[in-house]
């Protein structure tokens, strides 16, 4: 019962998020995002429907339109990295190596995983799904860490959009994984903590996404006259110089 | 268990990732303002903190000799102390400036679109390792005390000189007249 009070909460607030982005424009700035909302509107109104009609035909629906919502849940993280990564080039590009990189790592290692250890099983669902909000949070984690490395600053909407989207897929990965580990004997835990956390991400947006406010714009200003790899050799030639410096000086 | 602690391993990462970008401020790399620091760090290490002659002053031994052939037992003490605090000081300033140096870097680096990942990770690894490398010097003089490498002053100073005369080179294309633009704009900035 607590479940489908929190869904139609849940709701209330999506559907609150979609007009809000309509009467503010949002929505033709961050189409991907309410193409995602839009999704999750669909699908926990499906769900509630389903329900309703027969637990049978809830249960047969439940995991494609779940993972349906997963997938569109990757075009946040595509907006985010066009937003707040378009206007830097090179940062855009390290934080699409890192973010492939880290999808090569989680991939190679849901194959290697099975194969090495004894206990693991990656069969059902559940694990696919859990597997799946893995690759989503590390490439996240990814596209923060370039993001803090080279000091990019970031609206209101940018900022909660990450915040939310990375808050569910926190308490997603954790529940499925715990899920995963513990059986059906978490299920009545996890049938509470998944819609809630999303409740709570739903809030955060529709707080941070009322009205527009873009990303800080770099300081175009100054054009430097030289190109990366000049930049690069002179960067390692001074580092090189304070290295035996103080090389140097541990040795005195 | 394997797959749960790795699982819980991710997590905890995402969400360490969250909470710093909870409490972050960014601040304007790359802008004006941060390159007239990337510059003010060099003027900061050629001129304020390593001359030779302040740099000798600072670490002479000498004073420790009369001190400790003049003074009681208890100013011994005291002596040291506040040498240590100053060459301590003196460390965590250099270190400084060198991260400052490694903001401009970053700052410039983004906008390149031709931005090479492995040798920006391979930077990355090195300023931290100088970095680390300052912090391991400040940890001996804490522990071993100020006059722990009596030779130690007059190499970093050399070596940091010459850092400063390439770093100074990179710095070239902010001329006097530019920088003096960019002063006025981020002093604007920081009023508003």
């Amino acid at each position: 019962m607590s479940r489908w009070l929190i869904m139609g909460l849940g709701l209330l607030l999506e559907f609150s998020l979609l007009v809000r982005g309509v009467q503010a424009r949002l929505t033709r700035r961050y189409y991907f995002f309410y193409l995602y909302v839009t999704s999750v509107i669909f699908f926990t109104a499906a769900m509630m429907l389903a329900n309703w009609t027969g637990p049978s035909i809830y249960g047969r629906w439940y995991w494609p339109l779940q993972l349906a919502t997963l997938v569109a849940g990757y075009g946040i993280l595509l907006e985010i990295l066009n937003h707040v990564l378009a206007p830097y080039p090179g940062a855009e590009r390290f934080a699409r190596f890192s973010g492939m990189a880290a999808f090569g790592a989680i991939v190679s290692f849901a194959l290697l995983a099975p194969l090495l250890t004894p206990g693991w099983s990656s069969g059902s669902v559940i694990e696919f799904e859990r597997d799946l909000r893995s690759v989503q949070a590390v490439f996240i984690c990814c596209l923060l860490t370039v993001i803090f490395y080279y000091g990019i600053g970031m609206g209101r909407n940018m900022k909660g959009m990450i915040m939310g989207y990375g808050l569910y897929i926190l308490t997603s990965l954790i529940s499925l994984a715990v899920r995963a580990y513990a059986g059906r004997s978490f299920d009545q835990i996890w049938d509470v903590i998944q819609p809630l956390s999303f409740d709570i991400s739903l809030i955060m947006w529709l707080i941070a996404l009322w009205s527009y406010c873009p990303n800080p714009v770099p300081d175009h200003m100054i054009h430097l006259e030289e190109d990366y790899g000049a930049l690069v050799a002179k960067t390692r030639s001074v580092m090189g110089a304070i290295r035996a410096y103080i090389g140097k000086a541990a040795r005195a | 268990m394997i797959s749960l602690i790795f699982f819980l391993s991710v997590g905890m990462v995402l969400f360490s990732s969250l909470f710093v970008l909870a409490r972050r401020h960014a601040r304007p790399e790359g802008s004006s303002t941060a390159l007239v620091e990337a510059r003010q760090a060099l003027k900061t290490l050629q001129a304020g903190l390593l001359p030779q002659d302040l740099v000798n002053r600072v670490f002479a031994e000498q004073d420790w000799n009369y001190v400790r052939s003049e003074t009681p037992r208890s100013v011994h003490a005291l002596f040291i102390d506040e040498r240590k605090a100053i060459v301590l000081l003196w460390l965590a300033q250099v270190g400084k400036q060198i991260r400052s140096l490694q903001r401009f870097h970053r700052g410039a680096a983004r906008h390149y679109a031709q931005l090479n990942p492995r040798v920006e990770v391979e930077l990355a690894l090195s300023f931290a390792a100088l970095t680390s490398a300052c912090k391991a010097l400040q940890i001996l003089v804490y522990v071993a005390g100020p006059f722990v490498a009596p030779r130690m002053v007059a190499v970093v100073a050399n070596a940091a000189a010459r850092a400063c005369k390439i770093s100074e080179q990179s710095l070239g294309f902010l001329d006097a007249v530019r920088l003096s633009g960019l002063r006025g704009q981020s002093r604007d900035a920081a009023t508003l």
